[in-house]
């Protein structure tokens, strides 16, 4: 506790306390009063005929209430204060970083940075509202927890009690930390929504007390508008963590029923981790146990932080069923939600093809480069609409048509050629000239390792897809290749006839007719087996018998689901690492079917827990502030009051003697 | 708010405010009452212990020279040829002597205690007149007393209200100069009032020692204000200083429960020697308070006390 102005208050006492004293010391000042006789009150009354000025002082309790409100009321004008944080008026948002490197068990006591930071946050509100109900207003706060995605824990309120609620609300993720979401969260919130101030564009700046080990991605992407940033760093410079950064899966071409596993891991650490234990589990058993040696992290001459990196490989497995595959590493650290992966094995499945109203050898010669399972290579454009009029298309998983065009497409999977498929949205409107190729989408499965540069092709159908439709290749004129999805039915339509283009002659055409027939064939399935990161959904589509659809999460509760029209089903954001288990019933089958889907943090970024000691936003720098920050919460509120108290009592007193 | 003690109500103007005529009517049925007999002067409606006129008959006595022949027993002398005189009861009147503190400590009080003297005197000399009794009123402050002696029957009743409105209280008391001078001016025996507060700094014994040898029914009606029985119910609070307005004489008080409970501790002794003093020399005293009602006071109160009949 300070005193703001001690000297003003010790000279009131000064000037206030020693003639109070001195009033007492004094005969009262007496109202006069006519009475028929004084006979009977001079003999009552002691003090009568005494001509002194000053008597004995008496302690009462009169005098001593007196004193103490004098005594107050100095300690009012002495301006006493606690240290505190205190913002009179304005506006604060607290951003708790929950991402996953906040998991580090790296705090005092062996909480997490999360828990830290929620004391820590717990605090700033306890010192912002220190005052009480005699402090001046001190502004609204806002909390927004953050990780890949923001989230307002608590709107601008000043209620001390309903803050300090949402700060415990705040769960841990294991997302990856990005501020943009959260900024753009919070000034959406600090802009002036007051219709009568609408030519003051934006409210006060805000004051932002950012809580994080500001191990934060996009920090360099920001700059602060106006407002003050506090940085709260928590957590340690010097952690300890071996994070797992990739794991994938792979059937080798030629032995689809095995399985390799490929494993990247970081060393965090300053120093060597000489003997790491990584250990491969398949459904729950321990299948291989490797040893690697770690180098330190270093930085660079950019002055960046490298960790040091090692891969390893489990050499290939016979596993022709579906699996859990897990990757532990087996040396504790602080952050051990980096430390698992799980990879769901889809089973080996072979697919059947069918190649309709076959023109050239081209893509049969494509075809039977592949590991396929049955194949028809020869079925007529009769025999498919037989098919589909018999409904009878599950006999093989995906149809080539090569430019026959049936006289109805509503389920099955196709990919066409040349002729336009009668399915709403491809929108044919002429011939074109010769294109090339504009543009491809290469992060779709199908153009993956797919170079279509050097396409060219000399005529083809213009189209003009619905919004729906999906734009592989963009050609010169008009797009290329659609691929459009409507319900069971699935189409990867190619507008050109193979042998009206160089198509047959580029090299990607094998990896192109893998890719199409592998995409169609497990569509639906194939979403299971690739590996999800936190924040992202996980979708898959279930049967129409599918009853009773749930979601296992990771911590072992379970979320029912209801399914699109098209039978998708989607739970997200995930939200922490590990197996999450679609199941459903299906009728006439006891068990329930399940479906497992791995999210894995696997990140580069948030596995690197050290603690920053500063950040800089744009031209912004904040210091980190490990502990506490001073600031003033003034104490003669309190004081006013207690003086007034003190009086009221003396009054009361007062008349309560001087009544019968 | 109102000065504590200081009166408010206006003083009377017209003898309706000292009696009105229901306290009159009531008032008829009653008398004064003495508890000695004492003789008067003239024949009046009270028996006397002299045998005299009247119609009741008290003895015989044998006839002597100069007799009045009406009171002979015609009856007795014809059976046994002696003469012998009736002898009846004389009625005769009664002295009825009202005494009025009029100093200024008398002018105070919420009702004034002297408005309420000159209401009970009024009330007390019309009981005296309608009952032939013989009614002299003195009002006694510090050097002088006036006198307003002997006045007989109803008719009188006018003059005695007047005399009382003329009166006013002011100046110092002399209580004990007064009831020299009254004790020895005196004509015949009878009853007689003091209305008083006796409030007295002088000290009454004096006074009351000239009263107590002279053959009169003494009563002392000691009348005070409901601010001097009772002080603190009445507003008396702070710290005070207290002016007498008889002598200027200055108490300084401080209000308090402790105060209060002393200064009653004090009314009650001040007040119990004063009737002790008043028992030993065959004094009647009586404490009034002047907030009482006047019809109750003299119907219910004094007839108990004696003084009424």
């Amino acid at each position: 506790m300070t005193w703001l102005t001690p000297l003003s208050g010790l000279v009131l006492a000064g000037a206030v306390i020693p003639p109070l004293v001195l009033l007492y010391f004094l005969r009262l000042r007496r109202k006069p009063a006519s009475i028929a006789s004084t006979l009977l009150w001079q003999r009552s009354v002691e003090d009568l005929t005494a001509n002194a000025p000053f008597q004995r002082l008496r302690f009462g309790m009169l005098l001593l209430l007196q004193l103490m409100a004098l005594l107050m009321l100095a300690v009012a004008i002495m301006q006493p204060r606690l240290e505190g944080e205190r913002r009179a008026g304005g506006r604060t948002v607290l951003l708790i970083d929950n991402s996953a490197s906040m998991s580090a068990r790296d705090a005092e006591d062996g909480d997490t940075r999360l828990e830290e930071a929620r004391t820590r946050a717990r605090d700033l509100i306890e010192r912002l509202y220190a005052g009480g109900w005699m402090a001046d207003a001190p502004g609204e706060t806002m909390i927004i927890a953050f990780s890949d995605r923001a989230e307002v824990i608590s709107r601008f309120t000043d209620s001390r009690t309903n803050l300090l609620d949402a700060i415990d609300r705040i769960r841990p993720t294991d997302g990856e930390s990005s501020l943009t979401e959260a900024l753009q969260l919070a000034r959406a919130y600090t802009t002036n929504v007051n219709p009568d101030q609408q030519d003051r564009p934006m409210a006060d700046p805000a004051t932002i007390e950012l809580f994080s080990d500001g191990r934060i991605q996009d920090l360099n992407e920001h700059v602060l508008r106006g407002e003050t940033m506090n940085f709260h760093a928590v957590g340690s410079t010097e952690p300890n963590n071996v994070a797992l950064t990739a794991v994938s899966i792979d059937r080798p071409y030629d032995k689809p029923t095995s399985v390799e596993v490929f494993v990247s891991l970081f060393n965090h650490n300053s120093t060597e981790v000489s003997s790491c234990e990584v250990q491969l589990s398949v459904n729950g058993t321990a299948v291989g146990i490797q040893d690697v040696t770690l180098p330190p992290a270093e930085v660079d001459e950019n002055g960046v932080r490298r960790a040091g990196r090692s891969n390893l490989v489990f050499l290939p497995f016979d596993q022709p069923r579906g699996a859990i595959i897990e990757v532990a590493v087996l040396r504790p650290d602080d952050l051990p939600n980096d430390n698992i992966a799980n990879v769901v094995l889809p089973p080996a499945r072979q697919l059947s093809v069918a190649l309709v109203d076959k023109k050239s050898r081209v893509l049969e010669l494509a075809l039977q480069g592949l590991s396929l399972r049955t194949s028809d290579f020869n079925m007529t454009g009769d025999e498919l609409e037989q098919r589909i009029a018999e409904d009878r298309l599950d006999e093989f998983d995906v149809y080539v048509l090569d430019g026959f065009v049936p006289s109805e497409m509503t389920q099955g999977r196709f990919v066409t050629f040349g002729e336009t498929p009668p399915i709403e949205g491809l929108n044919p409107y002429g011939e074109s000239e010769p294109q090339v190729v504009l543009a491809t989408k290469t992060e779709h499965p199908v153009m993956r390792y797919v170079s279509l540069d050097s396409l060219y092709v000399e005529a083809s159908t213009l189209l003009k897809p619905a919004r729906d439709a999906t734009i592989l290749v963009e050609g010169s004129e008009a797009p290329l290749m659609v691929e459009i999805r409507r319900g069971s039915l699935a189409v990867v339509h190619v507008a050109f006839d193979p042998l009206e283009s160089n198509f047959p002659l580029l090299r990607s055409l094998p990896t192109w007719v893998y890719n199409v027939v592998d995409y169609l064939g497990h569509l639906g399935e194939g979403v299971a087996s690739t590996v999800i990161r936190p924040g992202q959904a996980i979708t898959t589509r279930v049967p129409s018998t599918a009853e009773d659809i749930r979601i296992e999460l990771p911590d072992g509760s379970t979320v029912p689901l209801t399914p699109a029209e098209t039978f998708d089903v989607s739970w997200g954001p995930s939200r922490r690492a590990g197996l999450h288990t679609i199941s459903w019933k299906e009728p006439d089958v006891d068990d329930r079917v399940e479906r497992a889907f791995a999210v894995n943090l696997l990140s580069t970024v948030e596995g690197d827990i050290a603690t920053r000691e500063s950040i800089t936003i744009g031209e912004a720098q904040a210091q980190g502030d490990f502990g506490e920050r001073a600031a003033y919460t003034p104490l003669w509120p309190w004081a006013i009051g207690v003086c007034l108290a003190l009086m009221m009592t003396e009054w009361w007193l007062y008349h309560r003697r001087a009544r019968i | 708010m109102a000065e504590f003690g200081v009166s408010t109500e206006s003083p009377p103007e017209r003898i309706d405010d000292l009696i009105d005529s229901t306290l009159m009517a009531k008032l008829d049925q009653v008398d004064v009452l003495s508890r000695k007999i004492f003789a008067g002067k003239l024949q009046g409606e009270r028996r006397s212990k002299k045998r005299g006129v009247s119609v009741e008959f008290a003895d015989y006595r044998h006839y002597t020279h100069g007799d009045d022949l009406r009171f002979v027993d015609w009856n007795i002398y014809a059976r046994l040829d002696r003469l012998f005189l009736k002898m009846f009861l004389e009625e005769e009147d009664l002295s009825l002597i009202l005494a009025i503190d009029s100093s200024a400590s008398m002018n105070w009080g919420n009702p004034n205690k002297f408005h309420f003297c000159q209401r009970l005197a009024m009330a007390l000399s019309y009981v005296g007149l309608v009952n032939h009794n013989r009614v002299s009123l003195f009002s006694f402050r510090h050097d002088d007393v006036e006198a307003l002696p002997s006045l007989r029957g109803r008719r009188r009743t006018r003059e005695v209200g007047d005399w009382l409105l003329d009166q006013q209280a002011e100046g110092r008391g002399g209580f004990t100069e007064a009831m020299k001078r009254i004790a020895l001016g005196r004509q015949g025996r009878g009853v007689m009032v003091i209305l008083s507060d006796f409030l007295l700094k002088e000290g009454y014994e004096k006074g009351l020692r000239y009263l107590s040898g002279g053959g009169y029914d003494t009563f002392c009606l000691q009348v005070l204000s409901p601010e001097e029985i009772d002080p603190g119910k009445h507003g008396l609070t702070g710290d005070l200083k207290l002016t007498d307005i008889e002598d200027e004489d200055v108490a300084e008080v401080t209000v308090s429960a402790a105060l209060l409970k002393r200064y009653k501790e004090n009314l009650d002794a001040y007040c119990g020697t004063l009737r002790d003093y008043c028992v030993r020399r065959d004094i009647t005293h009586s404490t009034i308070d002047t907030s009482v009602d006047m019809s109750v006071l003299l119907m219910d109160y004094l007839r108990k006390r004696g003084l009424l009949k």
